[in-house]
C-alpha cells in the first residue's frame, strides 16, 4: 500500500484529468448536454453538493439521463472567486432562516453551503472516517440511534471516495484502521506546537486526514500553502465536487442546471410517485419531468423542500405523515482554544486541517458521559481570529491588543459528537423568501451529555497547550457541521428514509445528503455523505432499489 | 510604557496577563513608517500589505486594493443613528485617532444593499432593525446616565455603557425589548468583519494578506519562518543591524 502512494488515479472518475492545467472552470461548462424540461430524465437530484455530485458521477457513468438542480451559481473560481475572507460571503447559503431553541446554532457561513460544488467548497478538507461504532451507538453506549446499515457497507466506498478525492494523511490507527493514498503535506510551525504539545501531554496526533493531493493527481495542481482553505481553494488544490465528481458527470451527459433554486417536488394523484421538481429561475418557475428524484439539499433546505413540497396526499409536508421530517437535526460541539507563544507561528499559512487526535472519539465510562471528540488544528484567518478575541470578552483597547498578538498563536479545535434529540428539528417559519416560500426555522437545545462531552473536550484542550508552555488561552464556544434531519432508520415512526435512502411511503423518492446521518460520530461529515451516495449509486445502477428508474439504459 | 511590555516574546502585554485586565497604551508602540494602520500604531512598522497587491490575482486585488480606498457614504442609518453608532464603534474598536478604518460606512452600505448573514434569532429583529434599535438604546441609556446622548456623553461614561453591553449586563429599560447579548453579537461581527477585512488593520496585525497565486514557501517558526514578503515584527529585530539591513545609512 505505501509503496503506492501518491499514484494510481481513481478508477472510474476522471475528473482531475478533465480539468485545464491553467484554468480553474469546469471545462465542458458550454458543451454540457441540454435536456428539456418535459423530457422526462431518468434522475433529478436537487443539489449540487457532496451527495448530489457524487450520485450523479456514478449513474451518469451507468448511462443515466441526469438533471442537477442548484439554487446557487456554477462558479469560475478565476473570475468569481477572491483570495479574500470578507470577499467569498457568496458561498455561504444567506437567504433568511431563524434560529431558536435553548441553544440556537447560528448558520451561513460556517455550516451552509451555495453553488455548484456545495458547502464542501468552503470545508476546511477534513476528510476523517466515522468510526464503527457510529453505527451501533444505541446497542453499544444507549444513546442515539443504529444505523439500518453498518461501517462495512461503507468500507469500500470510504476507500474508493478517499482515491477520488485524494486524501493525504499518515496511516490512521484510530477506528478502523487504514492508510490513505497520498502521503501527509508539511506541517505548520503553528500546528507542529500543537503537535508538540499534544506529545508532551500524552496524547497521540498523526497529520491529516486531509482531501488535498500531494503529489501528482491528473491536472490538480499541488497546493501552495496560502490558507485560504475555507474560502474556496482558488488553486484547485483541495478536493470538492466541483473538481472531484462534476467534471466526469458533466463529461458522461450530466446537466448542471445553476441559479435554478428547487421550490417543490411535485406528486401524482396516488400520492406515492413523483413526478419532477418545480423549480424558480430568471423569475418564473419551470417543472424538470423526472423518473426518480433524489433530494441533496442538506440538514435545513431538504426538510424544508419536503415540508413545502405538501399536497393532498401529504398535507403534513412530503414524506412527513409520522411528523418526523426535521427531527434530529444535529450539530457537533466545535470549541476552539488557542495557545500563545513566545515566536511568531502565523496560524494563517498551510492550509488549517494538519494534524487530529481521535484518541477521545469512543465512550470512556471513566469521564461519565457517552461517545466522545475528536482534535483538530484550525488556522482562523484576521475575521475569525476577532470573532475568536470578542468570545473571551475583550472589546476596545484589549481585542485590538489581542489582535496585534495574532502572529503569536496557534489554535486547536474540538468537534464534540452531540446526540440527535428529537425535539432538535427544522419546521417551517411564518416568514417567506424572495421566493414567496416559507424560511427555515431551526431549534436547536443541548442536552447534559452534549454539554459534559464539550466541556470535556475544552479541558483537553486547554490541557494541550499547557503542556505545550502556551503562555496564554484564549477560548470560543462554537459548533461546526450540520447533519441529520431526513434520517435513515428501519421503520417509517422514526425516521423518514428507508436504508436505500427512498422516503417512506414514496415509490421514486431519494434522499442523498447529509440530512439522512441518524448519528454523526466526531467526525467532519464530507466523506462519509460522499460514501453514502456512493454506495447507494452502486445499489441503483445493480437494480437493488425498490424504486429503480423505468427507463434504466444497460450498464 | 514599560519596557518589558514591549518585549513580545514574553506575554506581559497581553491584558488577560495584567493586574487590570487593560493593554498599555497604545502611543507607546512603534509608528508606522510605512503604509498605514489604523491609528498609525502597530508592530510591523515597516509593512505595507499593499505594497504586494502585484502579487495578487486580478480579481483579487481589484477587490481588496477597492477596499482601502473606498468609503462609502451614508445611506442607511440616519444622521442620529450614526453619531450613536460612531462614538459607540470607536470605543469598540478602540479607534481614537485618525486615521480611521470607515466601519461604520461600510456597515451601513452593506445594511443598504441587503447583504445578509443566513440567520435570524427567532426573538431579534433583522439585522438592520437591530443596529437601528442599539444606536437608540445606546443614547437612551446614555440619557439616564445624565448625558444627552452617547456622543455628548464623558468618557468614562460611554465606556461603562459599551462595558456594559459587552458584558451583557443591560437588560431594563430602552434594552427590556431588545436581548442586549444578541444585539452586542450582531453589532460586534458586522463591525469586526469590516475592521479586520481593511488591509490597514492586516498592516497592524502582520497578516501576510491575499497570497493568491504567489502561496508561501516558508512554514516556519520565528522571523527565520517568514517569506520575504512577510512582515517583521518591530522587536524582533536588532536595532543596530537593522538600519545597515535596511539600507538607512
Amino acid at each position: 500500500m505505501s509503496l503506492r502512494k501518491g499514484s494510481g488515479p481513481p478508477r472510474d472518475n476522471d475528473s482531475a484529468y478533465l480539468l485545464d492545467v491553467h484554468r480553474r472552470a469546469v471545462p465542458g461548462r458550454d458543451t454540457m448536454r441540454r435536456y428539456a424540461d418535459a423530457d422526462e430524465v431518468d434522475l433529478c437530484i436537487v443539489g449540487a453538493g457532496a451527495g448530489g455530485s457524487v450520485l450523479a458521477q456514478r449513474l451518469a457513468r451507468r448511462g443515466w439521463r441526469i438533471v442537477i438542480l442548484e439554487s446557487g451559481p456554477f462558479w469560475d473560481p478565476d473570475r468569481d472567486w477572491v483570495s479574500d475572507e470578507a470577499g467569498q460571503h457568496k458561498l455561504y447559503w444567506t437567504a433568511p432562516r431563524v434560529i431558536g431553541g435553548g441553544d440556537p446554532v447560528e448558520l451561513g457561513k460556517n455550516n451552509s453551503g451555495h453553488g455548484v460544488g456545495g458547502s464542501m467548497v468552503h470545508y476546511a478538507g477534513y476528510a476523517p472516517r466515522l468510526h464503527p461504532s457510529d453505527f451501533r451507538t444505541r446497542t453499544l453506549d444507549g444513546v442515539g440511534a443504529d444505523w439500518p446499515i453498518a461501517y462495512e457497507d461503507l468500507r469500500d466506498h470510504y476507500r474508493r471516495v478517499e482515491a477520488e478525492l485524494p486524501v493525504a494523511g499518515q496511516d490512521w490507527p484510530w477506528g478502523d484502521p487504514h492508510s490513505y493514498p497520498h502521503a501527509p503535506h508539511p506541517i505548520s510551525a503553528a500546528a507542529d506546537r500543537a503537535r508538540r504539545g499534544a506529545l508532551a501531554a500524552g496524547i497521540q496526533t498523526r497529520v491529516g486526514p486531509v482531501a488535498i493531493p500531494n503529489g501528482t493527481f491528473g491536472n490538480r495542481p499541488h497546493c501552495i500553502y496560502r490558507g485560504f482553505c475555507l474560502q474556496g481553494c482558488k488553486v484547485n488544490a483541495k478536493a470538492s465536487p466541483l473538481v472531484t465528481h462534476l467534471p466526469d458527470a458533466i463529461a458522461h451527459g450530466v446537466e448542471v442546471r445553476a441559479d435554478s433554486h428547487a421550490v417543490r417536488v411535485e406528486v401524482d394523484g396516488t400520492g406515492t410517485r413523483c413526478t419532477g421538481v418545480t423549480y424558480a429561475s430568471g423569475g418564473t418557475l419551470h417543472t424538470q419531468r423526472a423518473a426518480l428524484v433524489a433530494v441533496c439539499g442538506y440538514a435545513i433546505e431538504t426538510p424544508r423542500l419536503l415540508l413545502n413540497s405538501a399536497g393532498p396526499a401529504w398535507p403534513e409536508g412530503l414524506g412527513n405523515r409520522e411528523d418526523q421530517v426535521g427531527r434530529n437535526v444535529m450539530v457537533q460541539g466545535a470549541p476552539q482554544v488557542a495557545g500563545r507563544f513566545p515566536e511568531p507561528l502565523r496560524q494563517y499559512k498551510a492550509p488549517p486541517p494538519e494534524i487530529c487526535s481521535e484518541q477521545f472519539y469512543e465512550t470512556d465510562p471513566a469521564r461519565g458521559f457517552a461517545r466522545g471528540f475528536s482534535i483538530q488544528t484550525v488556522g482562523p484567518l484576521p475575521i475569525a481570529w476577532a470573532e475568536h478575541v470578542l468570545a473571551d470578552g475583550h472589546w476596545g483597547h484589549a481585542l485590538r491588543e489581542y489582535m496585534r498578538d495574532y502572529n503569536h498563536w496557534t489554535t486547536l479545535g474540538a468537534l464534540a459528537e452531540l446526540l440527535p434529540r428529537p425535539g432538535n428539528r427544522v419546521t417551517l417559519a411564518d416568514e417567506l423568501d424572495d421566493h414567496g416560500l416559507p424560511v427555515a426555522r431551526m431549534d436547536y437545545t443541548q442536552g447534559e451529555n452534549d454539554r459534559a462531552n464539550i466541556a470535556a473536550a475544552k479541558a483537553t484542550l486547554e490541557c494541550i497547550w499547557e503542556a505545550a508552555g502556551a503562555q496564554d488561552t484564549l477560548t470560543i464556544d462554537r459548533y461546526a457541521h450540520l447533519v441529520g434531519g431526513c434520517r435513515m432508520g428501519t421503520d417509517a415512526a422514526t425516521s423518514v428514509v428507508d436504508a436505500d435512502h427512498a422516503v417512506w411511503g414514496m415509490a421514486n423518492l431519494l434522499i442523498a445528503d447529509g440530512s439522512v446521518l441518524p448519528t454523526q460520530g466526531a467526525a467532519n461529515p464530507a466523506l462519509t455523505i460522499m460514501a453514502l451516495s456512493s454506495r447507494l449509486a452502486e445499489r441503483l445502477a445493480a437494480g437493488r432499489v425498490r424504486p429503480a428508474p423505468a427507463r434504466t439504459a444497460a450498464a | 510604557m514599560s519596557g518589558d511590555a514591549m518585549d513580545f516574546a514574553r506575554a506581559e502585554h497581553l491584558p488577560n496577563l495584567r493586574e487590570d485586565g487593560q493593554p498599555a497604551d497604545p502611543s507607546g508602540l512603534p509608528r508606522q513608517r510605512q503604509g498605514i494602520t489604523p491609528q498609525m500604531h502597530g508592530r510591523y512598522p515597516d509593512y505595507d500589505v499593499l505594497a504586494h497587491a502585484d502579487a495578487w490575482d486580478e480579481v483579487t486585488r481589484e477587490r481588496v486594493v477597492g477596499r482601502a480606498g473606498r468609503v462609502p457614504v451614508l445611506r442607511f442609518f440616519t444622521a442620529e443613528e450614526a453619531a450613536a453608532l460612531r462614538t459607540l464603534l470607536d470605543l469598540a474598536l478602540a479607534q481614537d485617532a485618525e486615521p480611521r478604518i470607515p466601519v461604520l460606512e461600510i456597515v451601513d452600505s452593506r445594511l443598504h444593499e441587503g447583504r445578509r448573514d443566513g440567520f435570524r434569532y427567532e426573538d431579534m429583529p433583522d439585522d438592520g432593525q437591530t443596529w437601528r434599535a442599539v444606536a437608540a438604546a445606546v443614547d437612551a441609556t446614555a440619557r439616564e446616565r445624565g448625558a444627552a446622548s452617547l456622543l455628548a456623553a464623558d468618557h468614562p461614561t460611554r465606556v461603562g455603557i459599551v462595558d456594559d453591553l459587552a458584558h451583557g449586563r443591560l437588560d431594563d429599560g430602552p434594552w427590556s425589548e431588545l436581548n442586549s447579548a444578541r444585539a452586542w453579537s450582531v453589532v460586534m461581527r458586522g463591525a469586526l468583519s469590516a475592521f479586520y477585512s481593511h488591509p490597514w488593520a492586516w498592516n497592524e496585525i502582520g497578516f501576510g494578506g491575499p497570497a493568491y497565486p504567489r502561496g508561501y514557501m516558508r512554514l516556519g517558526a520565528g522571523p527565520a519562518g517568514a517569506d520575504p514578503h512577510e512582515g517583521a515584527e518591530a522587536f524582533s529585530r536588532d536595532p543596530v543591524r537593522d538600519v545597515p539591513a535596511r539600507g538607512l545609512e
